[in-house]
């Protein structure tokens, strides 16, 4: 008799595609990371601390005094200011490339990758040493040459903050604008070239419009990137006197611990997220932006004549201030007693790199944890997000959707907002990870999901089903399938997905502050605690040790993957 | 008083050398051993470190390796207030990470007394202390690891030594408008009792006048030492003095100021946390940093030793002819929190 009801469950087991139980497990990991860590922080906003109970009081705590209302102002005007910024330096490069006749491309394409790939925190300390407003060299060499009292940049200004987090992120505008010129076909310039207008015109009246999207985009990006931003403004805005959320935030983790104020406090950067993404939707919603049609138009490179140079000029100005500038004063100074002391032999030494290799306690392993730590997180990103993929772009199972909404989620979720929900849900019991190697992994897997998901929904579209199909009709299952067909096909493009998620990985600093111990501190945050003491030379020799180690990832990326790799978009 | 000359200076160097070498080789006191093998079998310690400069707390983890093989030393080092802070969201999260405390502001041990945090335990080594350190809690729950003098500091290509402000009030003059650096109350725990002090002698208003001057303001009090260096400031306020003895000894142009109406000196403690995940190597730590272990390592670097048979570090003057403004730990207690919300309002940051 009970033998019944059990064959009848167990054949109904047997019905169950094993892609439901899947798509559970998928739900279940999702919620775990994304939904959970939020709802836990929008409760504890509206917890007293001690007792549980209901209240307000956090938020009144939170919104209570002027200079945490500055804070909020501040970083919004910083975000604007520094979206701004970028979208002047990277629009034009992005029409040159793309559209134009101007030389050097490879090397302005090397310096946008190179500028993405360098650390923010690691570029703000390269500008203090070029643009401290006495000791700079770029003031120092202003000074002698003119003869000047006042100095030409001064970094700890909030314009110079702006500017110093721009030029790490214009990147951002520029892979965003480029990719949608790219489709544009030359027919319409030509139309408009008819019509009687010239180069110039023919560019601001109808290709920047029609890649407006794009441009907006990256604008909304970069400004959401920089309100959540933790070690440039603490570096930089310390010194220039600009408090701002993120630095706000960590003034609440000081003792007593108040993760519910900063909870609260959390709240207004989600919202603002969300809004923009809406006024996004509108501002797109109401005009045609179609570029490529059924109709395969020709695209030619605009004949720029001298100005090319011009151009050209622009994007070198651009890579010496990014790039080339910042990396050769940290490389001065990694190798120097003391780098006011500047270029010279007596002043050259092995010192710092010793230290750090082999008398620091910490560095060498945290070297390895930011390594595994973003390999672990990379692999298991993409491998969530190319089940998820898949489930969404074969339309497996109904409310599909709802598991990429939540895979794309954390896109809008500032890094140190997702670390404070991290904390407030996992970091006590009953799971007790403080600490762990685990709860970094989870962070950075959950912060970095939508970079994979992006990644793995484009590489899954491009495969076609016709070749699943025949798998399943010679009789394999569908995982057998997924298996043998489907990720061997994606296997380069996935391997492109996983390189740049290790990559921000391995410099992210805001969603590690929080939830790090003392064995698993990673780079960012050894970085960020030698920067306190403001040894410039040792900070810089582990900057070049992160840098080396990011390189040699890139440069495995470009050999197996292709030279864009990193700033595809598709 | 005894003038050391440059033949003497190297003299003490090698004594310090041969010391810290005999050290590591030399026997081990009985109460030491007995505790060093059980410490082996947890097999290491997390030290949250803010005394010492990130130089010195490694060279001071590193000693301690060496004397006591088998027994790790995590030095995890950062400014007082943070690893305080790091401490605080250990404990919000029940989670026992750290054995030993150490931090510059000696209000936190008074805290972590009385909600009681701390685990009792009197090393031997204390009481070989210098006499006015070897008693820092009556009731044996934190012990003296460290002395640090913070004082006035000036960039000699910069500032002259006859333009140098000579007292903590000179700097307030107009004429030091965006020359002045100095650390942050709410990273460095000695900048807060620096602070503090100032408050007591001359009200909140020397802060409001000192805003004035627009210094420029780092995270910890050895900061603004670099930005001596790199000349982007001339006079460092309230900087410790190993730090700018260890940057002249690499050949930066610098010169301590002892000011006038005193130094400030931090005598910190250091205490085990009750939940410490390794109570027996912590026990060790704190013998260690009691004993002839940590001056030795700590002096090389230009900190004061806390034992008078490790002689002080060279170059600074000897502590009995300086004056010394020096808090208690009591009155840090409330006293820094105050000062850090006051300052936040004053400067901004």
């Amino acid at each position: 008799m009970a033998a019944a009801p059990r064959a009848g469950f167990g054949a109904r087991l047997r019905m169950l595609e094993p892609v439901t139980l899947l798509w559970l497990v998928l739900v279940a990991g999702l919620i775990f990371l994304v939904a959970a860590p939020l709802l836990k922080m929008l409760l504890i906003s509206f917890e007293e601390q001690d007792t549980g109970d209901f209240t307000l009081m956090n938020y009144a705590t939170a919104y209570g005094r002027q200079r945490y209302l500055d804070a909020l102002r501040n970083s919004l005007l910083l975000g604007l200011l520094t979206a701004a910024i970028s979208t002047i330096i990277a629009v034009p490069m992005a029409w040159a490339v793309s559209r134009t006749d101007m030389p050097g491309k490879g090397f302005t394409w090397a310096m946008v990758l190179a500028a993405f790939v360098m650390p923010p925190y690691l570029g703000a300390i390269g500008w203090i040493l070029l643009a401290g407003p006495n000791s700079g060299w770029i003031n120092q060499v202003w000074r002698a040459v003119t003869g000047a009292q006042d100095p030409l940049m001064n970094v700890y200004t909030f314009g110079g903050l702006a500017f110093v987090i721009a030029l790490h992120s214009f990147p951002l505008v520029f892979i965003f604008v480029k990719s949608a010129l790219d489709l544009i076909s030359s027919e319409m310039e030509d139309a408009a070239n008819i019509m009687g207008a010239g180069t110039w015109t023919t560019m601001r009246k109808v290709t920047l419009p029609l890649v407006w999207p794009s441009i907006l985009g990256g604008f909304i990006l970069i400004f959401l990137e920089t309100i959540a931003l933790f070690g440039t403004p603490a570096i930089i805005g310390i010194p220039a006197r600009i408090n701002v959320v993120t630095t706000q935030l960590w003034q609440f983790f000081e003792d007593p611990v108040r993760v519910e104020v900063a909870a609260a406090y959390s709240i207004p950067l989600l919202l603002i997220t969300v809004a923009l993404i809406g006024v996004q939707k509108l501002m797109l919603s109401r005009k045609g932006f179609v570029s490529q049609t059924g109709k395969g138009g020709e695209r030619r490179q605009i004949k720029l004549g001298p100005w090319r140079w011009v151009l050209f000029a622009w994007c070198f100005g651009v890579a010496l201030l990014a790039v080339l500038k910042p990396l050769l004063v940290l490389l001065q100074a990694s190798f120097a007693k003391a780098w006011g002391r500047g270029f010279s032999l007596d002043n050259l030494t092995l010192r710092n790199y010793r230290m750090l290799l082999f008398e620091h306690d910490m560095a060498l392993q945290s070297v390895w944890n930011t390594i595994w730590f973003s390999a672990a997180s990379a692999g298991l990103a993409l491998i969530l997000a190319l089940l998820v993929a898949y489930i969404v772009v074969r339309r497996l199972i109904r409310f599909a959707d709802g598991l990429a909404f939540l895979a794309m989620a954390p896109f809008v979720i500032p890094g140190i907002v997702m670390a404070i929900g991290f904390y407030a849900a996992y970091a006590g019991p009953p799971l007790m990870l403080y600490g762990s190697a685990l709860l970094i992994i989870l962070a950075f897997t959950a912060r970095f999901l939508p970079i994979a998901y992006a990644n793995a929904q484009a590489s899954i579209r491009a495969v076609h089903p016709e070749m699943e199909e025949a798998a399943r009709i010679l009789g394999s299952g569908r995982l057998q399938t997924i298996r043998r067909i489907t990720a061997p096909l994606l296997k380069t493009s996935l391997l492109g997905g996983w390189l740049i998620v290790f990559i921000v990985a391995s410099r992210e600093l805001s969603a590690a502050i929080f939830l790090v111990g003392p064995r698993t501190r990673t780079m960012s945050v050894l970085l960020y605690d030698l920067s306190e003491q403001g040894n410039f030379e040792l900070v810089s020799a582990f900057g070049g040790i992160l840098l080396v180690i990011t390189m040699v990832f890139v440069g495995i990326g470009m050999k197996l993957v292709g030279r864009d790799f990193m700033l595809r978009r598709d | 008083m005894m003038m050391i000359d440059r033949r003497g200076m190297l003299a003490l160097g090698a004594w310090a050398a041969a010391t810290s070498k005999a050290f590591a080789q030399g026997p081990m006191p009985e109460h030491e051993r007995v505790l060093y093998e059980a410490a082996r079998r947890e097999g290491e310690i997390t030290w949250y470190s803010g005394q010492y400069s990130a130089e010195a707390s490694e060279a001071a983890g590193r000693a301690f390796n060496e004397r006591y093989p088998g027994v790790r030393c995590n030095v995890v080092r950062s400014t007082s207030q943070v690893a305080f802070q790091r401490l605080s969201q250990d404990l919000r999260a029940g989670v026992a990470q750290c054995d030993v405390l150490s931090s510059t502001n000696g209000g936190h041990y008074v805290q972590l007394k009385r909600q009681n945090r701390l685990m009792q335990f009197r090393p031997k080594n204390a009481d070989g202390l210098l006499p006015a350190l070897r008693v820092a809690d009556p009731d044996n729950f934190y012990q003296s690891s460290f002395l640090g003098i913070y004082l006035l500091a000036h960039n000699t290509r910069l500032v002259s030594e006859a333009d140098a402000p000579k007292s903590w009030k000179d700097i307030l003059d107009s004429k030091w408008k965006d020359k002045l650096a100095v650390g942050h109350p709410g990273f460095s725990g000695a900048i807060g009792l620096w602070a503090m002090e100032m408050r007591r002698l001359y009200g909140w208003d020397y802060f409001k006048q000192l805003e004035r001057n627009k210094p420029q303001i780092g995270r910890s009090s050895i900061d603004p030492v670099t930005t001596m260096n790199a000349g982007e400031r001339g006079v460092g306020v309230a900087v410790p003095s190993a730090s700018t003895l260890f940057s002249m000894s690499r050949g930066n142009p610098l010169k301590l100021i002892y000011p006038e109406e005193g130094v400030l000196a931090a005598l910190s403690p250091s205490a085990i946390i009750r939940n410490a995940p390794h109570p027996n190597a912590a026990k060790l730590f704190m013998e260690f940093q009691t004993g002839v272990g940590l001056s030795t390592a700590i002096r090389l670097l230009f900190n004061e030793s806390i034992r008078p048979d490790v002689a002080p570090p060279e170059g600074s003057r000897p502590l009995d002819q300086v004056k010394m403004l020096a808090p208690s730990i009591e009155d840090a207690e409330k006293g820094v929190p105050e000062v850090r919300d006051a300052w936040r309002e004053t400067f901004g940051v």
